[in-house]
């Protein structure tokens, strides 16, 4: 028995160790109701505890690297390339200025969508709280889309958190460590969203393909879904809110596997392989957060005051109305308008009579007034001949019966 | 036939016992790390590259399988899939690499680095194969993401290999 072992100890042990990591398998896959084999989504105890290992062994050197790289990066970014930040700061006051404007006047519509949603029962849900988090390591693996933030249970962080930046969702909170959480993005194969494509409001799951691409799966063949289409959360899934942005139809192919279906290809809007900061959501509720309320606040207070401006410019325009006279009497119909009645006692003003005619004098163009000045113009029939336009008369002030209104006699 | 030799004939290198907790602990963590850095062109797998590495030079199969299933273990557990895939991938490429080792000079830097592209080949296939057959796990994979990986396997091991070899214990 001895020499057995001894001769076949290479064996033995690449045997040993390959049979305990097939059971440890065999423990954390399970058949579905429908024959179909899936890895548990919350881990067994034991698996949990290598995890945490892992994690504890590899996330310190990681935060480490992180930190040292940030360091490196935000000495730069806040020492040293700071110029063109004043003019920055000024665009960006500028356009938060529009945005507050636009948001306020879109808070209308959006108020009146919350009576209609409340009569029809449907409570709509706010991201009520944030939290900030770094990315600081990935699985390392080119078939396991996900990272790690340097925030976790401690910070508050539970499982199914959907993890979003300023341009679109990222993904959800997978697992939770003490001061880690991993974070499942949403171009692995495994993960899943709601989505609704916004013109067209087809509705669809969003998932990845081997390439780590997003695209939408379990569409019908639908023409009118074009690149470039803005593609939405649905909010159906309970994990993301709706109405975040996703990304855009990049392009649309046919589904290999169904004949009737498409797979709709996605490009995100958040650079899923280049994420630093992310914003956790940490808490959704059925009212706005303080924080929005202030800004909506703030955003009605500049309404008011545009408002106001332009009231005062309205103001300050009829008073100097009511001091000038107008051309147009919005007050008379079009038949009776000053600029029209003859019986206008306004006398009109008329240039002053050439001391000594020539060619240039009104009046004294003999062969614009003929319509000679090209052969062709004497061919051509009455409705095709050129309108000429001769200046008024030089009148007398006095004569005020029927004044010549430059442009507006035809030559007779 | 300078390549061939015998087991008896063929040396085996010695580190410092530090050597064998640090390396494969700088590898996994940034096998971790660098992708964050190099986003989606992340094709290669430090972690094997270290076990090809001390199972070819220490030249000892047991050695070899155990290195090779703590790295894919930890790899595994750094993912979200199921702990073992990796980690089974790995113990065949060290066992076999300490097995090719004692039977092959592999001082040789050329030999080295296509062995070590084909193990990373084989170890793509066994991780599939796993996936497939032994778990009946639905996953998409594509064969030359795998063919890349390997490439970059074998450019990054180009520099690694002689780096390492100048921490080996000599007499």
């Amino acid at each position: 028995m001895e020499s057995f072992f001894s001769r076949y100890r290479n064996l033995v042990v690449l045997l040993a160790i390959l049979m305990v990591q097939i059971i440890g398998l065999a423990v954390q896959v399970r058949r579905t109701s429908d024959g179909r084999s899936t890895a548990d989504t919350r881990d067994p105890a034991s698996v949990r505890l290598i995890r945490l290992w892992a994690v504890g062994l590899v996330s310190p050197p990681e935060k480490a690297a992180h930190s040292t790289k940030m360091g490196i990066v935000g000495m730069w970014q806040n020492y040293i390339d700071l110029r063109h930040v004043r003019e920055q700061n000024a665009q960006l006051q500028e356009q938060l200025d529009r945005l507050r404007l636009a948001q306020a006047s879109l808070l209308e519509d959006a108020r009146q969508g919350q009576r209609l949603q409340a009569l029809l029962d449907f409570q709509h849900r706010y991201i009520y709280s944030t939290l900030a988090a770094q990315a600081i390591g990935s699985s390392g693996n080119l078939q396991s889309h996900l990272f790690y933030l340097d925030k976790g249970s401690n910070s508050g962080l539970k499982p199914d958190m959907a993890v979003i930046t300023a341009e679109g969702i990222v993904g959800k909170v997978r697992d939770v460590f003490s001061s880690t959480a991993q974070v499942l993005m949403i171009n692995d194969q495994t993960s899943g969203a709601g989505v609704i494509l916004e013109s067209t409001r087809i509705r669809g799951i969003l998932t990845g393909n081997a390439s780590g691409q997003l695209e939408i799966v379990g569409i019908l063949a639908d023409e009118r879904i074009k690149p470039g289409e803005r593609v939405l959360t649905a909010g159906g899934d309970l994990i993301y809110p709706r109405g975040l942005p996703v990304g855009e139809v990049d392009k649309v192919v046919r589904d290999p596997d169904r004949d009737a279906f498409i797979i709709v290809m996605v490009k995100p809007y958040a650079h899923l392989d280049r994420l630093d900061e992310v914003l956790v959501i940490t808490d959704i509720q059925t009212r706005l957060s303080p924080k929005d309320q202030q800004d909506i606040a703030t955003s009605e207070a500049v309404k008011g005051e545009e408002a106001q401006a332009i009231k005062d410019q309205l103001k300050a325009s009829e008073i100097m109305a009511e001091h000038l006279p107008g051309l147009i009497d919005p007050a008379l119909p079009p038949e009776q308008q000053p600029l029209l009645d003859n019986s206008n006692p306004t006398p009109v003003a008329h240039p002053p009579q050439a001391l000594h005619p020539d060619r240039f004098t009104p009046g004294s163009n003999d062969a614009a007034k003929a319509g000679t000045s090209t052969g062709e113009s004497q061919s051509q029939p009455d409705s095709l001949k050129p309108v000429v336009k001769a200046p008024a008369k030089p009148q007398p002030k006095s004569d005020t019966t029927a004044p010549a209104v430059p442009g507006t006699q035809k030559d007779q | 036939m300078a390549v061939l030799g015998s087991t008896i004939h063929l040396e085996r290198r010695r580190y410092a016992k530090i050597l064998y907790v640090i390396v494969p602990l700088a590898a996994l963590v940034l096998q971790a790390w660098l992708p964050r850095v190099v986003g989606q062109y992340a094709w290669f797998d430090l972690p094997l590259i270290v076990t090809v590495y001390f199972a070819l030079g220490r030249r000892s199969p047991v050695q070899g399988t155990i290195m090779g299933a703590i790295m894919g273990i930890f790899e595994d557990a750094l993912t979200h899939r199921p702990i073992g895939i990796n980690g089974i991938a790995k113990t065949v490429v060290g066992f076999l690499a300490a097995s090719v080792g004692v039977r092959i000079a592999v001082e040789n830097q050329a030999i080295r680095l296509f062995l070590n592209f084909l193990l990373s080949l084989l170890s793509s296939a066994i991780v599939v194969f796993i996936y497939h057959f032994l778990l009946g796990l639905d996953l998409k994979w594509r064969w030359f993401t795998e063919v890349y990986s390997a490439i970059g396997n074998s450019l990054v091991a180009m520099v690694l290999f002689p780096v390492l070899d100048r921490l080996q214990v000599r007499d």
